[in-house]
């Protein structure tokens, strides 16, 4: 911290997912935060915010929950961080939606019996990384930098899209993460799915769509060269981590395509198959490991693809 | 007491289906000082226009109003009739009772009492009106075109063919523009070269074309018949008297890998250098940026070798002044950079196409080099990573074009054409490949164009796809396009070895500088406007300066050609006359009560205001009053309108009118 410069402080809205699924994400961002020294408060009383199913079932519904979040974060002080991506893009979709609105926000605002909070900043934990805490004081306070450790970062389809909504980066070529990355010494790989969608919310009615999105990710990530993924979602992580037996088992065969070829033109075949285990990481599980945060403190324990042996590998535990 | 007559025109039923004319008449004959009044069918054609001429003489009229169109639409004939039977033609105003009345009202008697208004107010103009003699102004017969393209080089060719002298300026050390850059031309596929370089060489042999390259417009001063315009000759580095065009000095230059601009860098050449082998002229220029002399002082292996003597390092810019009677814009268009958004611009990048990052991702006219017999690969297709011939090319249309989320709301017009050239040549050179188009639409309107893009279709085997391409991927040695055929209704996946961009046509870099200087309009996208898109194509609203080719809107060959030889003409007929006539409807200044604030200089969209000092007779300086150059002015009255102590007038819309006309309401 700069002397005299006021510390930042938070409030926060984990989400059901940081509090079930993805329990390590929650640990991860307390400790970073912390070991950052950033002051990180929970919203008292928040709910779910209705994900990803709700606004296709009720869209008053979805605004609602949102909104109703959005005046508990109210209670607060401090602009609202985020680290789920769905309720990221739910909340800040709800503030630009019912700005645009006048009755819609009307309807809501008799839903929620009070005023809907649309100036409350909402920020994604990136954004408080990358932009306010800073990327030059984010590499000053690394203590352990992740030399070594190629990394794909998987940006998912809700960090940056649509892009007049989240307004996190450019929603077609975005680097917030690959910037972070650099900055906590670890080598952002070049590859080519960092946007590509893994399938989200079908893992439950339609694993089979999961499969072949998340592989087509995995595939990828593997052929860049990377160690590892990064996420900054936990349904992201879900379908990537816990996945990855399935997916084998599915596609573990040499290659043939993806969407099929109506052309049949000829593909690269016979290339053995790259069938490496990928650790799928969160951003502030990487980010507390360069803070010098123990690892036991991290939730490496509670994912399904394990760590461990490659942060050892690269000599990070 | 004046004698006014008034004509109001039915105009077919455009205004006497709202407007009831016969009632405007009426009222128009009870207004004071109105001696006739009368309406007609048709005021504009032959038996109405001797109507007014009658008039004119049986009731001694000394002043006109006819109630009818626009003036911009028939002013002109109703003061030439008018002129015949006597009458100063400033003496004849229109009162504009369709554009203003009859087509935007419903309510007939609200209409026609709107109607009466009109022509009230414009009779009390006219009698307050003078008449005005048109202004004249000489010629300088020598003309001035920007831009050594193909829309330059026919104009400047057309101008000195007739006879009158031409500058010939282009920015490049070499004129011939996009087209000597490419391959073959649609839709006839003959070599492009082998038209534009003899085209070249005549301009560079012509007795009648000063040409200057490697040289920029500095400054533009004047008006139509007498403009001024400063040149800037940027240092060349090498005389161009002494050159004999040997290319010695190139072969020795020890820095040999400098990108080829003209190549769209994938080819390389030396710092001192020509563009490309058939350069006009064939006189080198030494790149400061890339000389080792220039960075370090230590090399000079140029001078060393030129026998002539050519080389000299200490050329610095030189500036001329070239006084010309017309000027011809032909600057032309730049290609869209589909990288990720430029800096300060409206327009967004495609990062999701690669271009930058995927080495085997080019633009359209980098496939017009490489498909080129003086290309960077002499003429075979390989493709930029490996030099490998691609066996699959995925051409993407519409990039940039038409996206108006992008920021280009405009078709390029010529990418369509073009991308199905580029599947046929693709197809003559590598028999066994296979070219894929993702397009929207197939916009092949022109002379043999659709026939040639069905002859791709159809004979030569392109596979058209309709559908946008999402993104772009590298996979190993292939990029992954992802795409989506709508005819179809599938998502369709093509692993290419080559992705070509038929990006989007836009203005050339500087384009809104270069209209400052000239005083011409652009739009919103830096291309030239037209004064009228229909009757006056190739002129500027600032007289005396037409356009030529892609600078106004995206254009083909035919028709960059067609419009260099008509902005040719419209300057021919220029320079048909020793004096020029001009609307004498211009500001003038009292000096006597001009207090020299100049307000009217900041505001006058012509620059048409100067400087004017007021000396008594020992020569002293008494004052600085405002002058407006009657040559130059537009006639806006917007200086009229600013003047702070009433000392600007414009010519026919006196404050005394204007006051007139107010009070009569």
């Amino acid at each position: 911290m700069t002397p005299g410069k006021k510390r930042l402080n938070y409030s926060y809205y984990p989400g059901c997912s940081l509090h079930a699924s993805g329990r390590e994400y929650d640990i991860s961002t307390r400790a970073l935060f912390k070991a950052l020294n950033v002051g990180l408060k929970e919203v008292p009383d928040w709910f779910c915010c209705g994900a990803t199913p709700a606004h296709n079932v009720d869209e008053l519904l979805s605004l609602s929950l949102c909104a109703k979040n959005l005046s508990l974060a109210e209670q607060v002080e401090g602009d609202l961080a985020v680290a789920c991506a769905a309720c990221f893009s739910r909340l800040k979709t709800t503030q630009h939606h019912l700005k645009e609105d006048e009755e819609k926000r009307k309807q809501v605002e008799t839903a929620i019996a009070g005023p809907a909070a649309l100036d409350k900043p909402v920020k994604h934990i990136l954004e408080i990384l990358a932009r306010e805490f800073g990327l030059s004081k984010l590499e000053e306070s690394v203590k352990k930098p992740l030399l070594g450790l190629k990394v794909a970062s998987y940006y998912g389809c809700l960090l940056t899209r649509p892009p007049e909504v989240p307004e996190l980066d450019d929603c077609e070529d975005p680097s917030i993460m690959e910037d972070i990355l650099r900055a906590l010494g670890a080598e952002p790989v070049k590859w080519s799915h960092r946007m590509e969608c893994c399938g989200a919310n079908f893992t439950l009615s339609r694993p089979g769509v999961v499969l072949k999105l998340s592989n087509a990710i995995l595939e990828s990530a593997r052929l860049a060269g990377a160690d590892c993924i990064m996420v900054a979602c936990p349904l992201c992580h879900g379908n990537l981590d816990i996945r990855q037996k399935e997916i084998k088992d599915a596609y573990g065969a040499p290659d043939s395509t993806l969407f099929g070829n109506i052309f049949g033109s000829e593909l690269q075949q016979g290339a053995p198959k790259d069938q490496r285990d990928l650790p799928v990481f969160y951003i502030t599980q990487l980010a507390a490991l360069a803070m010098g945060v123990p690892s036991g403190n991290l939730g490496f324990e509670s994912v399904i693809t394990d760590p461990k042996p490659l942060l050892r590998e690269k000599q990070l535990l | 007491m004046s004698r006014i007559g008034v004509f109001v025109c039915h105009c077919g039923e455009n205004i006497s289906r709202t407007v009831d004319v016969e009632q405007v008449a009426r009222a128009a004959g009870k207004i004071s000082g109105v001696a006739y009044a009368c309406d007609y069918k048709y005021m504009c054609s032959d038996p109405g226009q001797n109507l007014l001429k009658k008039a004119v003489s049986e009731h001694k009229l000394d002043g006109v109003v006819v109630a009818a169109c626009s003036p911009r639409m028939h002013e002109k004939t109703f003061r030439k009739a008018a002129s015949a039977a006597g009458l100063n033609p400033y003496l004849c105003d229109m009162a504009n009772i369709r554009e203003h009345c009859s087509w935007v009202h419903e309510d007939k008697k609200l209409a026609t009492s709107k109607a009466s208004d009109i022509v009230k107010l414009m009779v009390e103009r006219v009698k307050k009106g003078k008449s005005l003699a048109p202004i004249t102004v000489p010629v300088t017969k020598r003309a001035l075109v920007i831009g050594g393209g193909i829309a330059g080089i026919q104009a400047a060719l057309d101008i000195a063919d007739a006879g009158h002298q031409v500058v010939l300026v282009e920015r490049e050390p070499s004129i011939g523009g996009h087209m000597a850059q490419l391959s073959e031309t649609f839709p006839t596929l003959d070599c492009s070269q082998c038209i534009m370089t003899p085209k070249m060489v005549d301009v560079a042999n012509h007795p009648n074309i000063t040409l200057h390259t490697f040289s920029e417009v500095e400054k533009v001063e004047g008006y139509i018949g007498n403009f001024q315009v400063t040149l800037k000759h940027k240092a060349r580095s090498v005389n161009e008297s002494k050159c004999t065009g040997c290319g010695i000095c190139m072969t020795k230059c020890p820095k040999k890998k400098i990108p080829n601009e003209f190549d769209q860098g994938h080819g390389l050449r030396t710092a001192i250098y020509v563009p490309f082998p058939q350069a006009v002229p064939n006189t080198p220029v030494i790149d400061r940026e890339n000389c080792t002399m220039f960075q370090s002082g230590k090399c000079g292996v140029c001078a060393k070798v030129c026998g002539p003597g050519a080389v000299d390092y200490q050329q610095e810019d030189r500036f001329s002044v070239e006084a010309v009677g017309a000027v011809v814009v032909a600057t032309g268009f730049k290609l869209y950079s589909i990288d990720r958004k430029p800096e300060d611009s409206p327009i967004q990048g495609y990062g999701e196409f690669g271009y930058g990052a995927i080495p085997d991702v080019i633009d359209g006219m980098t496939f017009e080099r490489l498909a080129s017999a003086s290309g960077p690969t002499g003429g075979k297709i390989l493709r930029p990573s490996d030099g490998k011939e691609p066996k699959q090319v995925v051409f993407i249309q519409c990039v940039g074009s038409r996206a108006r989320e992008k920021g280009i709301s405009y078709c390029s017009k010529v990418c369509c054409m073009y991308t199905a050239k580029h599947t046929m040549l693709y197809h003559h050179k590598v028999h066994d490949g296979q070219a894929y188009v993702f397009f929207m639409d197939a916009r092949t309107p022109g002379k043999g164009y659709d026939e040639f893009w069905r002859r791709a279709v159809e004979e030569e085997e392109a596979v058209y796809i309709r559908g946008m391409v999402s993104r772009l991927y590298q996979k190993g040695e292939k990029i992954v396009v992802m795409g989506s055929d709508i005819q179809v209704g599938v998502q369709v996946e093509i692993e290419a070895d080559l992705v070509v961009l038929a990006t989007a046509v836009q203005a050339q870099d500087g384009a809104d500088q270069l209209a400052q200087k000239l005083g011409i309009s652009y739009d919103k996208y830096n291309f030239y406007s037209e004064a009228h898109a229909k009757l006056k194509p190739v002129e500027c609203a600032t007289a005396g300066i037409y356009l030529a080719g892609a600078c106004q809107g995206p254009k083909d060959i035919p028709d960059t050609v067609s419009q260099a030889s008509a902005a040719a003409a419209k300057v021919m007929t220029l320079f048909s006359k020793d004096q020029l006539e001009r609307d004498p409807v211009v500001a003038k200044v009292n000096e006597k009560y001009c207090v020299g604030c100049l307000a009217c200089k900041k505001v006058c969209p012509y620059g048409a205001v100067e400087e004017k000092e007021i000396r008594d007779r020992q020569g002293n300086l008494v004052k600085v009053v405002a002058y407006v150059n009657p040559g130059v002015c537009g006639g806006c009255g917007t200086c009229q309108a600013t003047c702070p102590s009433k000392s600007v007038e414009l010519d026919g819309y006196t404050d005394e009118q204007i006051m007139a006309m107010i009070e009569s309401l």
